[in-house]
């Protein structure tokens, strides 16, 4: 799935939370709870029941008060990574679908690498149960080389998702859809429930420019409806136009949901695809 | 209005054919996509390509109708009966002066003029002819009487400026008489008024039009630019126009800038200007005036400083002390004066004989003065009074600014002039002076110097320059021409042939001599003459530049005065004024506008979007009009 020169460049990564993660398990993302953990929090004075342990005998000697010292939760954190399996990903030269498919793919690495609880789904197919540590690689990237690009999914199917635990839902999408998709709603109610939704979108380099031109009829991929147009310079422009409009919108979207929008070319490489994310926080050095 | 080509109303067939077009189905090829959702707000206008469905107005079929129609109309030659200004034989003089090359019109005078001529060829209509007339030097018939466009423009672009003003004269006499016998003729001149004027009112046969081309009379001009003995430059710029000007002289010694001076100048005054800093080794030397004016031809001065080569001359008189200083002050002149009883025969580039003529074959080039009767080429006879003095020819260059107004002489041999020679001054009783065309040339004065007044005169020291100039080798060497004006190049004895550079680069051979006249000199600068000698090459130079008070004042004049022959009796026939042009240009609009909208707004229906879509009725969620198509 990814080569070894990926894996390092992924070693060096790591996933960025915006908020503090509260998991089930110990992890490495910083939890909103306190704990006994090497990276100091705060003081708090110390009432009938707490551990003598953690009560700061200098400063005692200080200031006569007794005071327990405060340390940050480390806990796990949760990723879920949806892929998009719907018939336009295998458009594109090269395709979206093995861009789509490697980016879900090193996310999931990355997620697993830091301890972090990792769930990966088609959009409206199958999932996996969450995964956790290094174990949980060869498992999700089995899942992935076996899911196929065919049919229908859009706007209705994100809403089906469920996630037990709060945490990251990484939907890597084209975003294309028939006609009226409307992604507004299920990207708030992922953000309902407690997902911070981040919305990365794979296009071919024919989608963002398209070269045809002239009499044409336009064959959509997933539902055979066809159009037929007179395509002009102009009518190309409007298109781009659009798309942008899309785009914008998908970006609002993503942003009244607390979340964020990312935009990759199916022609960019893992390192492309890696600095859109440092771009937009959602990766940082490790 | 009236179509003068019918039959081309077939083109209008196009027109039901574009709205067949939008009946026939278009097979497009297929295109797969990922999604139609960027595309659909444009396609639904495009599903009139179906076949058989109900025809969509779109502005492009409009627009496409209307380009057809204008185009089908236009072929076939719609125009106004009376409308155009054109007579069953116009004759179209267009001048030629110089001054028809100021640019004060766009691109010229000159060009503006033939593109009237050119438009007034366009409107010919069948059974109207057209004659073209230049007036240069000479009147050109450029075109004789024809109703075919294409060679009255071929004619036109073979239209070139004169170096001279242009003979009003000869061409009212070459129009009447194309238009003798041709009823409901007319002549239009395209001048700007500086036409040489005929000396007596012109009498036309035909109604005359004159077209002023022109719009200002501002010009300055470097009128004379000549070199003293002590080296100093003279220049004489003059201010034809009416408003003060700011100038400078830039002066180049060999095309290298020597220096910059400032010159104020009054409208209507001359100033005069002398200049004393010419580098020593300078050959030729251009004073410019910048910045220039709608008439550059006049803006520039050249003058030769280079020594031309020297001549040897020999006079051999017993004494002769009028030819002796009027030799003298030639310079490059290597002047020998011999005894009648000592001269020798001898390689001179010039032999004068004065009262003396050798035994035997007479060397050549010679100038005999006052040969003994039945001596010499060209008999003489007796001596007798001959009156009163006269120019052979005004316009002769050997009495160029000669005066023969108070000369008096007292005998002269009578003769008569054998072939092959001109009489240049005569008088009553016969030739004064006659010179010999061709090569080698020769000249006879009739009668001695010291028997008339002549040697007092000016003019005899100019007419004895023109001599030389016209008698030696060379005698270009150094001389201002007027542009367009044929140079006359006298070969070396042994010149094998000469290659004349012209200012633009262009090099001319000339045949062995003797030369034909070197006639393309429209271009004013420098020449180069380089003749190849048997002892090696000869390099020389003349100018050619306009120095001509009349041209350079080229303040549009009025039209000549004319005076008619035979008036026309009865209305003239008039034209017809085709509107095919405007309505090809319309066309050209449409269609620019057509593809325009293509590009922009490629579908854009004339029916509102909202007549296609189905109205909800009461009572049901309202749905929008994709939806509906859905």
């Amino acid at each position: 799935m990814l080569t070894a020169g990926e894996l390092t460049l992924l070693g060096r990564l790591d996933l960025a939370y915006r908020r503090p993660q509260s998991g089930l398990y110990a992890g490495e993302r910083r939890s909103p709870r306190s704990a006994r953990s090497p990276e100091f929090s705060d003081f708090r004075p110390y009432v009938a029941g707490d551990d003598f342990r953690q009560i700061d005998w200098p400063a005692y000697a200080r200031l006569e008060k007794l005071m327990l010292r405060l340390y940050v939760a480390e806990e796990e954190a949760c990723l879920n990574v949806v892929l998009d399996t719907s018939g336009s990903m295998v458009m594109g030269e090269p395709s979206k679908w093995q861009t789509a498919r490697r980016l879900a793919a090193a996310l999931s690495f990355m997620g697993l690498a830091a301890l972090d609880r990792v769930q990966v789904g088609a959009l409206g197919g199958a999932r996996l149960p969450p995964m956790r540590g290094r174990d949980g690689v060869s498992r999700i990237w089995t899942f992935l080389e076996g899911l196929e690009p065919a049919g229908e999914a859009g706007p209705a199917e994100l809403r089906l998702l469920l996630w037990a635990r709060p945490g990251i839902t990484v939907v890597i999408s084209d975003f294309l859809v028939e006609e009226d998709g409307n992604w507004a709603p299920p990207i708030a109610g992922l953000a309902a429930r407690r997902q911070e939704p981040v919305l990365w979108q794979v296009l071919a380099p024919e989608e963002e420019h398209p070269s045809i031109a002239g009499d044409l009829k336009l064959v959509d991929v997933e539902t055979e409806r066809t159009r037929e147009l007179t395509i002009t310079p102009g009518l190309v422009a409007d298109y781009q136009r659009a798309l942008t409009a899309h785009r914008a919108e998908l970006a609002r979207a993503a942003q009244s949901a607390g979340g964020r929008f990312l935009n990759s070319s199916s022609a960019d490489d893992l390192e492309a695809m890696m600095l859109a994310g440092l771009r937009a926080g959602l990766v940082r050095r490790a | 209005m009236q179509f003068l080509l019918p039959g081309a109303g077939l083109a209008l067939l196009t027109v039901p054919a574009i709205v067949l077009l939008y009946f026939l189905k278009v097979r497009r090829p297929e295109v797969r996509v990922s999604t139609l959702m960027f595309w659909r707000r444009f396609v639904a206008d495009r599903q009139a390509n179906a076949p058989w469905q109900r025809l969509r107005l779109s502005l492009l079929l409009l627009l496409q109708l209307l380009g057809a129609f204008v185009l089908g109309v236009g072929l076939m030659r719609p125009g106004v009966v009376g409308a155009a200004g054109i007579d069953a034989t116009t004759v179209v003089m267009i001048d030629a002066s110089p001054s028809m090359a100021a640019t004060d019109v766009s691109p010229s005078r000159f060009g503006a003029a033939v593109e009237k001529a050119r438009s007034l060829a366009g409107q010919l209509q069948p059974g109207q002819e057209m004659a073209l007339i230049l007036l240069g030097d000479h009147a050109q018939l450029l075109a004789a009487p024809t109703g075919d466009s294409s060679l009255l423009r071929s004619a036109l672009d073979r239209a070139r400026l004169s170096g001279t003003a242009g003979d009003f004269a000869e061409g009212i006499s070459l129009a009447n008489s194309i238009l003798s016998g041709r009823p409901g003729g007319s002549i239009i001149l395209f001048s700007d008024g500086h036409s040489r004027p005929p000396s007596s009112p012109a009498r036309v046969v035909a109604p005359l039009t004159y077209q002023s081309i022109g719009s200002t009379g501002e010009n300055v001009a470097i009128e004379t630019m000549t070199r003293s003995s002590s080296g100093s430059v003279f220049l004489r710029v003059t201010n034809y126009g009416r408003t003060t000007r700011d100038l400078k002289i830039e002066w180049r010694a060999d095309g290298r800038l020597a220096d910059v001076v400032p010159i104020k100048i009054d409208g209507n005054t001359t100033s005069d200007l002398t200049w004393s800093r010419l580098p020593a080794t300078t050959q030729v030397l251009e004073a410019k005036l910048t910045p220039g004016d709608a008439f550059a031809l006049d803006d520039t001065a050249w003058l030769v400083i280079a020594e031309p080569p020297h001549h040897s001359v020999v006079l051999v008189t017993a004494e002769n002390g009028f030819m002796q200083k009027a030799l003298k002050l030639r310079p490059g002149l290597d002047l020998t004066t011999v005894k009648p009883a000592d001269y020798k025969p001898g390689r001179y580039d010039l032999v004068i004989f004065d009262g003396f003529v050798p035994a035997g074959k007479l060397p050549e080039p010679a100038l005999l003065i006052n040969p003994p009767p039945g001596d010499g080429p060209v008999p003489l006879g007796a001596a007798v009074d001959p009156g009163s003095v006269l120019p052979g020819d005004v316009r002769d260059p050997l009495l160029s600014h000669v005066s023969l107004k108070e000369v008096h002489i007292q005998s002269a041999a009578t003769v008569k002039p054998p072939t092959g020679w001109r009489t240049v001054i005569s008088a009553a009783a016969g030739p004064l002076l006659l010179v010999k065309e061709g090569e080698p040339r020769d000249a006879l004065l009739t009668f001695d110097l010291h028997h008339s007044d002549l040697p007092l005169q000016a003019a005899f020291p100019i007419l004895v320059q023109n001599l030389l100039d016209y008698l030696l080798p060379g005698g270009f060497e150094n001389q201002v021409f007027a542009p367009g004006q044929p140079v006359t190049l006298i070969a070396e004895p042994d010149a094998r042939w000469a290659d004349v550079t012209g200012p633009d680069g262009h090099t001319t051979r000339l045949a062995p001599a003797p030369y034909p006249p070197f006639t393309a000199t429209a271009r004013p600068g420098v020449y180069t003459v380089r003749q190849q000698l048997s002892s090696g090459e000869r390099l020389s130079r003349f100018v050619v530049q306009l120095q001509n008070p009349s041209i350079s004042r080229i303040a549009p004049g009025a039209g000549p005065f004319v005076q008619p022959l035979d008036r026309p009796a009865g209305p003239l026939p008039r034209g017809t004024l085709e509107i095919w042009p405007y309505l090809v240009a319309a066309a050209i609009v449409v269609l620019v506008l057509e593809w325009l909208v293509y590009l922009t707004h490629p579908t854009r229906s004339l029916i509102p979007r909202r007549s296609r879509v189905t109205q909800p009725r009461q009572g049901t969620i309202p749905q929008r009009a994709g939806e509906v198509r859905r």
